[in-house]
């Protein structure tokens, strides 16, 4: 035990000692237009526009056209050749949240309880963590960051991708309560935890205590209107805007089973309900798309979650939600890793989506989905200066090299950790 | 000694032949038993032996021994004479695979994953060094018979058991035992039968093993360790050891095997191939395996064997598919399996695989007899049946002449049926050696039929029908007719009472009570008012019923695949002589790429490569047109395809284990990687430990068998790690015990195993310079499989690939490889490969790593998705890997990474994938470039094998299309078919069909990753997802 703890106080040291802030230094605030010219302009709602300028003012876009002119003191970049794209935006990830995940130490992401929707994610947010630059140097400049839970997770928070710290990166600090829904399989495999038939049981038992929350949340709701409550209670407080549907729930399902009981639920108490995971969703993609409940798809490399479904039935998810009239975003739940997401949009183009559809599902639809399709998710005049560039397409490893990135028309700073010991690094083999 | 009971229900156990202590050596107290036991069965149907049948013979028994069958036979003076006309005669069944009369084993400890590692057995007189083995226990010393279990047993015919404790991988000596009742000792036919021995540790709490590889490991140690032994002990020189051969009753008991023989417990047909493989290496002749139920999957294999098999008839439970929504947790593997349980009888003795019956594995033993029905039904020969009851077991009990037959001089042992067993006789009585156990009135009345009642002018018909075994009756007035009540039968007696109303103008219960005599049916009926009437009435055959339960054959609905699951091969796919042509040839050699170029694949080899080559005749073509060419994309480092656990993750050094022990053509991941271009994988042992197991190089060659799946004169290699895994930094606070806990342990661990390797050698060496009268005074070195394998790394026979991160333990074990004398093949994950990429190229060693995995934990924080790149400039010879069964479908876009982070040449990226590993795994002679004379083995693109926007359409090995993604889509149909066929026939299955008996489904293993630890013997997993 001795042992364990000053093992573990080492490794504390080291962490705050090592990875504790990055080197990266937020943008400055916008202070001239930057015009940005003759670039394919991907913009997410308006199609593809060749050869064509963009302004950028005072953080917003100010102007999109063929041969725009600079206005004065203008910085002008010549992009020929190359391709702009709204700041991509990951949804339904732990950034900033875990550093290190096996060092328990560095991850902020989980609490006790099963009925937490009063956590909030942003206010854990680590805006120096040495993971967020790797990521926007792929082109994310913002992410949706949950806590994880068993039941009643919590509060995601949108965050953009370049900060001093969590209040100037939080865009929006309550987007969603994100539930994590009771399994609704039964395996018999040795390797399961428990028999079957326990199993079975526990599902119930979990379905039942779910409902349970939401009639005590409901409960609460009813005697504070009529101000018959006896004090605040923070849980249930929490949810008031979840119950009058002015909060979405993100329900965290995979299964087909999970799903039909989550829209059967929402339904009931009227939720304005998100599926999160959604490996099954395809199976339910008709249904899904009639009650226009959108999904945030987490598994685009995903395994077949049965032997006997097709071996790329992961990769197809996105065409089939998109066949079937689906909104959907593309994430990988996650933190490190979700620098990928943008090759997983390149994988959902070779498994039936457009281009502009994979692009749609990393950017406006995410931003309807986090309810923020206002400000940001597309190059439109009046929007957000969030804007990514790459040599080439920024979906395919062969294109892909994010050369800038401006998040509200401020410059991010593309180095990152990786990139300074790769630098280091070579000066030892003399480059 | 407890006296038999005689009880009065009709199914009593009559013991006409149970003297009180009978035996030969028991003082007599009272009154000697000299009752005679001289008894003929006269006018039965006698089956003799499978395929002869006597008609209306005699058999007769006299003091334990059939001493004559025959027709016509007159029955001398003196006999007890059974009149056993309409039955039928078999000798007494032998069940070779039972734990009769042996105590269960005490309960095991702690089945809890996060309990402290337990890394000793406790030593008592001779016991073995492991805890799962039992060899020094004879379980004849502790045989003693049960009532109650030999009545479960000679109810269904049964007389003769093979009987051991079942518990661990060596189980001890079994014992062979009549199931009649007498003193232990008059009941042991033989005392020194087979082992028992099995994969499975049993109670055994020893960490070690705790994977389906160290049990193999074990096995083999210990069957060495009794050779040795035999070899060593007693003998006064023991200069090898520098003191004398401890006493080892486990090892002496072993030492006997081939003469004794064994019994190996299975769970799949693979295991069952593994098991017959590790005792060929020891060329143990008496072997016979008891079945787990598959084994018409692989049935030729099984059959090579040439081993008789000990076969359950225990069918398994129908896969929950009532609720549609249930569906969704069924597998297609398993409804397969119900569908085909009970024709597995079937399909082995159709290929000639001699198999025996057992009660093993049966919930309940009266299900015994329906089983064997069932898969007579499914196409058993009643012949081989009989055969696998009585002749076949008898055999492999090396009592051929004792047992089996209802022959002169045989035992007593004899099966009496009320009709034809295979179809619907019942078992009535079971004679052992002379006594009987009678659960059945032989010749009692026969009541079924028709009788005309005539109560007080009402003419009534009673009528007496057999249903599902039993009798039942009812009463009719023309059309109508009532089922009667408390319906009794007992000798010639008969009871009942029937409710009137329906048949009759009379209301209220009538009451009856009659006696059958002859043809004659005389009794009482009291009416409802009391009225008592006297009634006769003649006893008539009953027309045949027009609804009587037809007798369906049962229908396979499944379909039978190379290998049995999902997008299996029902023929396995051949090699092809094809002409590709016009594609985009990426050569990974130095040709480089090669546009609108034509590749000739004949006998499995790169013929021709060039430009608008002609067709040779019988060749098929495929326009490439537009498709890419790359060679098959090689793995360096993955778990897939490895069965019941990746790492022997309990002692620090088990290098005596290999993955080529378990690997498994079952995983559907190995079609998933071949979806993704893969053709081959390493598999490697896990990071659990400094020096883990051996590894074993497969190709993803879907539908083979095991050993089919291996890469053919592969070099051997082996796994090492380094660094959090093997301090068990990340396994939880009972883990902090074993050495080593940190990186200084870890070095100190390697350099001190493989300085006892070089002592091992030089033992063995010292000892083959001895003449031989010399080594036959010496008790020579043991063979150590630990040892020898490091000794092979030693001699540059096997290859290190090590799992290591950080720059310290990177130049730690080249340092001490230096030392020791060996080398470093390959590092890999090698996340700081860049830090010291000079200090790996110097060494002679290569690197294979992941693309852009990195802060995962804390010796991957300096990970950078560029690595690759350094150390390719520096000369290395770079790979990336999956070590993940979704990634290695991916290789092509993992590689591909390395192009978008750092600018790597196009064509250099894909051999990072091919050329590359395949010289880390020392293969690149046969594979990993389009070159001509190597092995064909490659993938068609639909694109720029680098690009996201490209995959694979067909992936070759040797000239066979493995996968081609037109057919998957095909297959994706059937499987859909397949499976509402078997759930309809689920769906429509009776409640009985639907219960099962005892018998399961196969065990999918999870996804294994390097740090997958746990004891799988324990369900003690500890799933972590790193790596």
């Amino acid at each position: 035990m001795t042992f364990k703890r000053s093992y573990l106080s080492l490794a504390l040291l080291l962490v705050t000692g090592q990875v504790a802030a990055n080197d990266m230094v937020p943008g400055k605030q916008q202070q001239k237009p930057i015009l940005l010219t003759d670039a394919t302009i991907h913009t997410a709602t308006q199609g593809v526009l060749e050869q064509t300028d963009l302004l950028m003012v005072d953080g917003k876009i100010a102007k999109i056209g063929q041969d725009l002119t600079a206005p004065a003191n203008a910085e002008v970049i010549d992009l020929k050749g190359k391709h702009i794209y709204p700041g991509l935006i990951a949804l339904v990830n732990q950034l900033g949240l875990i550093e290190i995940e096996a060092v328990r130490s560095t991850d902020d992401t989980h609490e006790v309880t099963d009925t937490n929707p009063d956590v909030r994610a942003g206010i854990a947010y680590n805006a120096d963590s040495e993971v967020i630059p790797t990521v926007r140097t792929n082109g994310f400049s913002y992410s949706l960051v949950y806590p994880r839970g068993d039941r009643l997770m919590g509060q995601s928070s949108l965050m953009q991708l370049d900060a001093w710290n969590w209040q100037d990166a939080t865009v929006k600090g309550q987007v969603a309560l994100h539930i994590n829904w009771p399994n609704a399989s039964v395996l018999s495999s040795p390797w399961a935890p428990k028999e079957p038939e326990e199993m079975a049981k526990n599902n119930a038992k979990n379905m039942t205590e779910l409902r349970a929350y939401f009639v005590q949340a409901k409960a609460y709701a009813t005697a504070k209107a009529a101000n018959q409550h006896r004090g605040i209670d923070s849980r249930w407080e929490a949810m008031l805007p979840v119950l009058k549907g002015e909060r979405p729930v993100f329900v965290h399902a995979d299964d087909a089973r999970q799903i039909k009981q989550a829209m059967l639920f929402a339904k009931e108490y009227q939720l304005k309900l998100v599926i999160v995971g959604g490996r099954d969703s395809w199976r339910v993609a008709d249904e899904l798309a009639a009650a226009k409940i959108p999904v945030v798809f987490t598994a685009p490399y995903g395994l077949p979650e049965r032997d006997e479904e097709p071996v790329d039935i992961a990769y197809k998810t996105p065409a089939l939600l998109q066949k079937a009239g689906v909104q959907f975003a593309l994430s990988q739940d996650g933190y490190w890793n979700t620098r990928n997401v943008v090759f997983a949009a390149g994988q959902a183009v070779n498994y039936g989506l457009t281009k502009e559809q994979a692009l749609a599902a990393v950017t406006i639809n995410a931003a309807k989905i986090a309810g923020m399709d206002s400000d940001i998710g597309s190059l439109e005049v009046g929007k957000a200066a969030s804007v990514v560039v790459s040599d080439g397409d920024i979906f395919d490893y062969l294109g892909h090299k994010v050369r800038y990135m401006w998040i509200d028309g401020r410059a991010v700073d593309l180095n990152n950790r990786n990139l300074q010991l790769k630098d280091k690094y070579e000066q030892r083999y003399g480059k | 000694m407890k006296l038999f009971p005689l009880s009065l229900l009709n199914a009593a156990i009559l013991c006409a032949g149970a003297p009180a202590l009978a035996d030969q050596t028991s003082p007599i107290h009272g009154i000697r038993d000299k009752t005679p036991q001289l008894v003929a069965f006269t006018g039965a149907t006698v089956h003799t032996e499978p395929g002869k049948t006597l008609q209306n013979a005699t058999v007769l028994i006299s003091n334990g021994k059939i001493t004559a069958v025959g027709t016509g036979l007159a029955v001398p003076n003196g006999y007890r004479t059974i009149d056993s006309k309409g039955h039928h005669i078999y000798a007494g069944f032998i069940d070779l695979y039972s734990n009769y009369g042996v105590d269960a084993p005490k309960e095991g400890g702690s089945n809890s994953y996060r309990d402290e590692p337990v890394y000793q057995n406790e030593r008592q007189g001779g016991n073995a060094s492991n805890a799962a083995i039992h060899a020094e226990q004879q379980w004849v010393n502790t045989f003693k018979p049960d009532e109650e279990a030999a009545k479960n047993l000679t109810t269904q015919g049964f007389t003769v058991v093979q009987s051991a404790r079942m518990d661990g991988i060596f189980r001890g000596q079994a014992v062979v035992a009549s199931l009649g009742n007498g003193l232990p000792g008059e009941l042991i036919l033989k005392a020194d039968a087979s082992h028992f021995m099995s994969f499975e540790k049993g109670s055994s709490v020893q960490s070690y093993p705790s994977s389906l590889m160290g049990s193999i490991a074990l096995v083999r140690q210990t069957l060495a360790d009794a050779n040795w032994y035999k070899s060593a002990y007693g003998k006064t020189d023991w200069r090898f050891f520098g003191q004398a051969i401890e006493f080892n009753a486990a090892l002496a008991a072993l030492g006997k095997l081939n003469d004794t023989g064994l019994v190996f417990e299975v769970d799949s047909e693979r295991s069952l191939l593994r098991a017959d493989s590790l005792i060929k290496e020891f060329n143990l002749a008496k072997a016979s395996y008891v079945a787990s139920g598959f084994e018409y999957a692989r049935v030729a294999e099984v059959k090579n064997t040439g081993r008789p098999l000990i076969v359950p008839v225990a069918y398994p439970k129908a896969p929950a598919v009532a609720k549609m929504d249930d569906q969704l947790d069924v597998s297609l593997a398993d409804l397969r399996h119900w569908d085909r349980a009970p024709s597995n009888l079937a399909a082995l003795t159709k290929a000639g695989v001699p198999v025996a019956l057992t009660t093993y594995k049966l919930e309940k033993t009266e299900q015994f007899w329906p089983n064997v029905r069932l898969a007579v039904k499914y196409g058993l020969s009643e012949s081989a049946a009989l055969a696998a009851l009585t002749t076949t077991p008898a055999e492999m009990l090396g009592m051929p002449g004792q047992l089996g037959r209802i022959a002169n001089g045989y035992q007593a042992d004899i099966v009496i049926a009320n009709g034809d067993l295979f179809k619907d006789g019942e078992i009535v009585a079971t004679w052992t050696r002379g006594q009987e156990h009678a659960f059945k009135p032989i010749n009692d009345p026969d009541f079924t039929g028709e009788y005309a009642l005539d109560l007080a002018g009402e003419k009534l018909q009673l009528q007496i029908s057999k249903a599902d075994g039993a009798l039942e009756a009812k009463l009719v007035a023309g059309d109508k007719n009532v089922k009667v009540d408390s319906f009794n039968i007992d000798k010639q007696q008969l009871q009942f009472s029937a409710a009137l109303n329906e048949v009759s103008k009379t209301k209220g219960v009538a009451q009856f009570s009659g006696v059958l005599s002859g043809q004659q049916l005389f009794g009482d009926v009291r009416m409802p008012n009391g009225q008592q009437l006297k009634i006769t009435a003649s006893r008539k055959a009953m027309p045949a019923a027009a609804d009587e339960k037809k007798d369906v054959t049962p229908k396979l609905v499944s379909k039978l695949t190379f290998p049995n699951l999902p997008f299996g091969y029902e023929i396995p796919v051949q090699q092809k002589n094809v002409h590709i042509k016009n594609a985009t040839v990426w050569t990974s050699d130095k040709a480089g790429k090669l546009e609108n170029t034509d590749v000739i694949v004949a006998d499995g080899e790169f013929k021709e490569i060039g430009k608008d080559l002609s067709t040779p005749s019988g060749y098929e073509v495929i326009d490439a047109t537009g498709m890419h060419l790359t060679a098959g994309l090689i793995d360096e480092h993955s778990h897939i395809a490895i069965e019941m656990g990746v790492n022997e993750g309990s002692d620090a050094v088990t290098s005596e284990v290999n993955i080529g022990d378990v690997i498994s053509p079952d995983d559907i991941n190995i079609y998933r990687g071949l979806a993704g271009g893969t053709t081959t994988s390493q598999l490697l042992h896990g990071s659990a430990n400094p020096i883990g197991g051996q590894a074993q190089i497969i190709q993803l060659r879907w539908g083979v068998s095991p050993e089919g799946l291996k890469f053919k004169n592969a070099p051997k290699s082996i796994k090492f790690a380094l660094g959090e895994n093997v301090k068990q930094s990340n396994w939880g606070e009972a883990f902090t015990s074993r050495y080593p806990q940190s990186r200084v342990g870890v070095e100190t661990v390697i350099r001190d195993a493989f300085q006892a390797a070089k002592e091992y050698k030089a033992s063995w060496e010292a000892y083959d310079d001895l003449s031989s009268s010399e080594q036959k005074r010496v008790a020579p070195p043991r063979v150590d499989y630990r040892l020898q394998t490091l000794v092979e790394i030693l001699d540059k026979k096997r290859f290190i690939h090590t799992h290591s991160y950080v720059a310290s333990e990177i130049l730690m074990l080249i340092h001490l490889a230096d030392e020791m004398g060996f080398k470093v093949t390959t590092f890999t994950h090698i996340l700081e490969g860049y830090k010291v990429a000079d200090e790996m190229k110097a060494h002679g060693a290569s690197a294979s790593t992941f693309a852009d995995w990195w802060a995962y934990k804390m010796e991957v924080q300096d990970a950078i998705p560029t690595n690759a790149c350094i150390m390719a400039s520096r000369g290395l010879v770079v790979s990336v890997n999956s070590d993940d069964a979704g990634l290695q479908r991916l290789l092509n876009q993992e590689a591909a990474k390395s192009v978008a982070y750092c600018g790597m040449s196009e064509e250099d990226a894909l051999k990072m994938v091919t050329l590359n590993p395949a010289i880390q795994l020392k293969i690149d002679d046969k594979v990993g470039s389009v070159v001509e004379g190597k092995q064909a083995d490659f993938v068609l693109w639909s694109g720029h094998p680098l690009s996201v926007y490209s995959k694979s359409v067909q992936t070759w090995i040797e000239g066979i299309p493995y996968y081609d993604a037109k057919r998957d889509l095909v297959a994706q149909q059937q499987i859909g078919v397949e499976r509402q066929q078997l759930i309809q026939k689920v769906l429509g299955a009776t409640d009985e069909e639907k219960a099962g008996s005892g018998g399961g489904y196969k065990k999918p293993d999870p996804l294994w990753q390097c740090e997958t630890d746990g004891d799988v013997f324990k369900n003690r997993l500890n799933l972590q997802h790193q790596h």
